[in-house]
């Protein structure tokens, strides 16, 4: 089911520079919304800027669901000046989650940067299905934005920090963490950060004979595989397509989906 | 068509992407993706820029071709009780002549838009040097010639709005043999990141959409409705039904609702609510007796 509906801001937080976590009341997308499932936010209601911002659900609750971005043009300003008792328009829930696959014997989130905000309602849900709470690498250009630590560990989770400065945990690269921690056949790695990041962490997981499923982020208009504009190149051809939408295929995919050679390209990496 | 209002083409999927969240079969039509002869992949992303009200598009008409179209599309369509109106995209006069008699032949199709304007495909072939079909009036001629010939269903040509003269492609196409034509595609653009000093699309230009180019669509409706006797399907920024009413107060018979369906699924739904909720709050009886009613 999906719905687009106003939903009342519950709560509006400034979580760290340019970054914010909002929540929002709605019982009937927190029913239907998984983990890795995403929504369209409306984030003016006049029409400039025109088009909504795809953001992931980062927390679940039963009565609606918690949103965490980062400030990176006029919309998510004009977004960021929203205050609790207002209503913002959602529409969702869109897009395939992540699948929960208890049957493994190790799960390990590698989070670059914002592309934390996927992970906490995944956490929670391996945490309560897989009878033992993921790993959790956390890694962020800089102290100040390693974000949700707390919210892992207080999920059991054991959260390894890594940032590119050195100025909390270690001086390293996601990727090179995840190498550190010996994923083997029977792991199952997320990823979702910056492309760059996750195509490192890909090649790591499949040199290591692990699984990997990447969470991707497009330039979006409609968010339901209307538009054609969110598409990436795919290495084999699904459904026929050789350009998959992140929206509808996605926007969780299996890494080894990607051409991420190609992608790197396009958006010069 | 039960009410005057459509989807534009490339704004509403194959309809089966957005009958989630309304009934497509209470619209006036359901105006399908540029089909073509085989499966086209489409332009390298990045394929969208979001612009001041607007945005700009390069998908390069990435379409399931007319195989899949017949057999999955059309058919899912027509389990939902919606009016077809199949835009098609070809490279000669006879790829479009084609696409037409099998859309007939298959009853796939209510009625035929022939897209003589996508500004983001570079293989259209095309006369005396013209970039789009339609920026050429004798293209113009041939194309619309050709899929008259191959159909008797209604047929109606989508004409670019990069042109010197829009009554000039749009009486080329009356002359032709065309029931209708559908104004405006996209307006060509293109945007540049100051920082990177690249282009946003990897196409470098685009189509441009949205709001931002509604002013210059109604005035292209009303300089076209002035000389044609073909009805004319206005489109271009239509956000709600003032500005739908806009379009037939222009001239156009009928609206189709573009790039807003991207901001919201219904909007078109509620183009036709709104449209007969102004109908009785101005005591009209005829949506019909609004087209060309604008009093200058």
């Amino acid at each position: 089911m999906r719905y687009i509906q106003d939903c009342e801001i519950v709560a509006h937080d400034l979580v760290a520079p340019k970054h914010w976590r909002m929540r929002l009341r709605s019982e009937d997308i927190a029913r239907a919304a998984q983990p890795g499932q995403f929504c369209m936010v409306e984030v003016v209601e006049t029409l400039y800027p025109f088009l909504r911002r795809p953001m992931c659900f980062s927390e679940i609750h039963d009565d609606g669901f918690t949103l965490l971005y980062k400030v990176e043009g006029e919309g998510t300003q004009l977004l960021s000046q929203r205050v609790p008792g207002q209503t913002c328009s959602i529409q969702g829930p869109l897009g395939n989650g992540f699948p929960i696959a208890p049957e493994l014997e190790r799960h390990v989130i590698v989070s670059g940067g914002i592309g934390v905000a996927a992970f906490p309602a995944l956490a929670r849900a391996l945490a309560e299905t897989c009878g033992r709470p993921p790993e959790v690498i956390l890694a962020a250009r800089t102290r100040e934005l390693l974000l949700c630590a707390d919210l892992f560990r207080s999920l059991g989770c054991t959260v390894h920090l890594a940032t590119d400065d050195g100025s909390a945990g270690e001086k390293a690269y996601a990727a090179r963490m995840l190498e550190r921690l010996g994923p083997g056949p029977g792991t199952l790695v997320y990823a979702c950060g910056p492309m760059i990041m996750m195509s490192t962490t890909a090649a790591v997981a499949a040199r290591a004979g692990a699984s990997c499923l990447v969470s991707l982020e497009a330039q979006m208009a409609c968010g339901d595989g209307a538009c054609l504009g969110c598409v990436v190149e795919s290495k084999v051809e699904h459904e026929g397509e050789k350009m998959v939408r992140v929206c509808v295929d996605g926007p969780v995919f299996d890494a080894a989906l990607i051409d991420w050679e190609a992608h790197n390209t396009a958006y010069d990496l | 068509m039960k009410n005057p209002v459509t989807v534009a083409s490339g704004t509403f999927g194959y309809g089966e992407e957005f009958d989630r969240y309304f009934d497509v079969s209470l619209l006036g039509a359901v105006t399908t993706k540029s089909i073509s002869l085989k499966p086209r992949a489409g332009n390298k992303p990045p394929r969208l820029v979001e612009t001041p009200a607007g945005l700009l598009n390069a998908i390069g008409l990435q379409n399931v071709g007319i195989d899949r179209f017949l057999s999955q599309k059309a058919p899912y369509l027509r389990t939902r009780n919606a009016t077809i109106i199949a835009n098609i995209y070809g490279h000669s006069p006879e790829e479009y002549a084609e696409l037409a008699r099998r859309l007939e032949a298959e009853g796939a199709a209510d009625a035929i838009e022939a897209n003589l304007s996508c500004p983001n495909v570079h293989d259209a072939r095309t006369a005396k040097g013209a970039v789009l079909v339609s920026q050429s009036c004798e293209a113009i001629t041939v194309y619309t010639q050709a899929i008259r010939d191959a159909t008797r269903l209604p047929l109606y040509i989508k004409l670019t709005p990069n042109v010197m003269n829009i009554q000039e492609p749009a009486l080329a196409a009356e002359a032709a043999g065309a029931d209708g034509v559908c104004l405006i595609n996209t307006l060509l653009g293109m945007a540049i990141n100051p920082e990177t000093r690249k282009p946003r699309l990897a196409n470098i230009v685009g189509g441009l959409s949205g709001p931002a180019i509604r002013p210059v669509a109604v005035k292209m409706v009303w300089d076209a409705a002035r000389v044609l006797r073909i009805p004319i399907i206005g489109t271009g920024g239509i956000s709600g039904a003032a500005s739908a009413i806009e379009f037939l107060l222009a001239g156009a018979t009928a609206v189709s609702v573009g790039s807003m369906s991207f901001r919201r699924p219904d909007t078109a739904l509620r183009v036709v609510e709104g449209i007969a909720e102004y109908l009785k709050r101005h005591q009209i009886a005829d949506v019909n007796q609004l087209i060309g009613a604008m009093q200058a």
